[in-house]
């Protein structure tokens, strides 16, 4: 905390972040005139690695597991949207079972994604209990992780190009289903407290309009939450997506509850695809991928888009026919929810409010600085 | 409007070729006198999404190649405007006029990353590297391994030898 003038005490600045409790490697500067946010002014970089770069010097089954790392809390979708890029490149042929284990483990990482955010969201309000529940119901999710793909976070490169490492084990649907019986009990026990702890916090306050959300260059939940029906799986559609039957929630507010309760029937809406896509499941065995050394990607470009926990997160890809991408640009939705987006809702807002529109654009600092 | 619909208008509207890929996804090429006259012409056309900006760095051919990512939300077509600048002198107008904020950060990423410079654009201040007097770390030339070896890793410590060999 720095005073910015002599004359007046109750001007200041205050750093929110990096040491704040949650606020994860990203740090927002505040100017605050008594109670009130005058300017705020993103400060990123915490966690710049050079993906991009790295990426330039590593064939396609190596860039592969280091796609995991893009973002901590959602690997697989960032697997997933790698594998499509090469598989567009290559025009390989993905059997029918790796697309609907794909979409699967897809729809469960956003499961877990959504609880990470529902668990921070609560303990940005104050709300521990919100915060535990949400972490001890992830941890089921994880466990399938673990025995389906051998790592509870980071998957290792599971959805690869050429589809998918390996089927999934016997032991696997059971259990899916099971957990996901679990997360319908963890929503309907967050239901009946929301109403005393989310709500007051959270109405009214952040409101986004619609044509500043595409000013600003928002997409996923927060654009959907200020009256846009837009969905990357809908518009342009990729995978089995175009068979399942899901809704998209939408909502007019803008405000940090709508966006909160976009998500909470996102998770709905995400437990439904599991169950749709167990039941379709082709039953034959899948041949186990192994991993292709030095196989050359044929020259050519593509923009792979796909929806992620976060928005739309997007790969272009040049390859000049050699085994490594020439280049690889990558689109995070963080970059623009945590810069633009964030700067834009913080200014004017009362400083007991910032946790609440920080967490409410469920924000991730590594696919940011990437 | 469907992609062929598109591709036709771009073709009669400014004599270059646009080339459909797939469904929802369209290439065009353009000079770059005529970039700023074309992102107007999407923007008109409900090209209301700037998906991404993105730098290909050529040091052989000495040029920079720009890709603007485009999305219509009504259309549901993504087009990708490609154009070319000259490496060693790396300037370009901006569309923060067209697409406002969600440009600028795309461009300030750029500028600090390959040293593109976006005349137009607000605010270009240093984005994720701090304190960084190099060359933009992006580019083709730059030799990152190099870099991390000389100002971290140490000769004499038994762990970090192998990368001195």
């Amino acid at each position: 905390m720095r005073k910015m003038r002599e004359k007046n005490p109750t001007s200041y600045e205050l750093l929110f972040g990096p040491a704040h409790p949650g606020s994860g490697n990203f740090s927002v500067r505040l100017r605050i005139e008594g109670e009130r946010v005058v300017s705020a002014r993103a400060d990123p970089g915490y966690l710049h690695r050079g993906f991009e770069k790295l990426m330039e010097y590593r064939n396609a089954m190596q860039n592969s597991v280091l796609s995991d790392r893009l973002c901590i809390l959602e690997p697989l979708n960032w697997n997933l949207i790698h594998a499509e890029a090469v598989d567009e490149l290559t025009q390989e042929e993905i059997p029918e079972k790796a697309k609907y284990i794909r979409v699967l483990m897809v729809e469960l990482s956003r499961i877990q994604s959504h609880l990470i955010w529902y668990g921070a969201m609560s303990m940005g309000l104050g709300f521990d209990t919100g915060f535990k529940l949400a972490f001890g119901y992830r941890d089921y999710i994880l466990d399938l992780f673990e025995l389906i793909t051998g790592g509870r976070v980071y998957p290792a490169g599971y959805i690869c190009p050429g589809g998918v490492r390996r089927d999934l084990p016997d032991s696997a649907e059971g259990r899916i289903r099971k957990v996901m019986i679990k997360m319908e009990e963890m929503l309907q026990r967050c239901e009946n407290f929301e109403t005393t702890t989310i709500l007051p916090r959270t109405r009214g306050v952040g409101t986004l309009s619609l044509k500043d959300a595409i000013r600003l260059g928002a997409t996923g939940p927060i654009i959907r939450a200020s009256g846009l029906k837009t969905d990357v799986r809908r518009d342009d559609p990729y995978e089995i997506y175009p068979e399942l039957d899901f809704e998209i929630p939408v909502r007019r507010e803008g405000d940090a509850y709508a966006r909160c309760m976009i998500r909470r029937q996102e998770l709905r809406e995400s437990i439904n695809i599991v169950k749709q896509v167990l039941d379709r499941m082709p039953k034959e065995k899948l041949k186990p991928v192994k991993p292709k050394l030095n196989q050359k990607i044929p020259e050519g470009e593509v923009y792979v888009r796909n929806e992620i926990a976060r928005g739309e997160a997007g790969i272009y890809m040049k390859s000049t026919g050699e085994d490594k991408p020439y280049r690889c640009k990558i689109r995070g939705p963080s970059l623009l929810h945590m810069i633009p987006v964030l700067e834009h809702l913080l200014k004017g807002c009362q400083i007991a409010d910032v946790p609440a529109i920080y967490w409410s654009l469920n924000i991730c600092p590594a696919d940011m600085d990437r | 409007m469907n992609e062929t619909e598109l591709i036709k208008k771009i073709e009669s509207e400014f004599g270059i070729k646009a080339e459909k890929q797939r469904d929802r996804r369209i290439w065009v090429t353009v000079k770059r006198k005529r970039l700023m006259k074309l992102c107007r012409f999407l923007y008109a056309r409900n090209f209301e999404h700037l998906s991404a900006i993105s730098v290909t760095d050529f040091p052989d051919k000495k040029v920079y190649e720009l890709t603007y990512h485009l999305w219509s939300y009504r259309d549901k077509i993504l087009i990708t405007v490609k154009t070319k600048i000259p490496r060693n002198k790396p300037e370009l107008e901006s569309v923060t006029p067209i697409w406002g904020e969600s440009a600028q950060i795309h461009e300030r990423e750029l500028h600090e990353l390959f040293g593109v410079k976006f005349n137009g654009n607000p605010d270009l201040s240093p984005l994720f590297l701090e304190d960084w007097n190099k060359e933009p770390p992006f580019r083709k030339d730059f030799n990152w391994r190099e870099y991390v070896r000389e100002e971290y890793y140490d000769e004499k410590n038994e762990r970090e030898k192998p990368y001195f060999v």
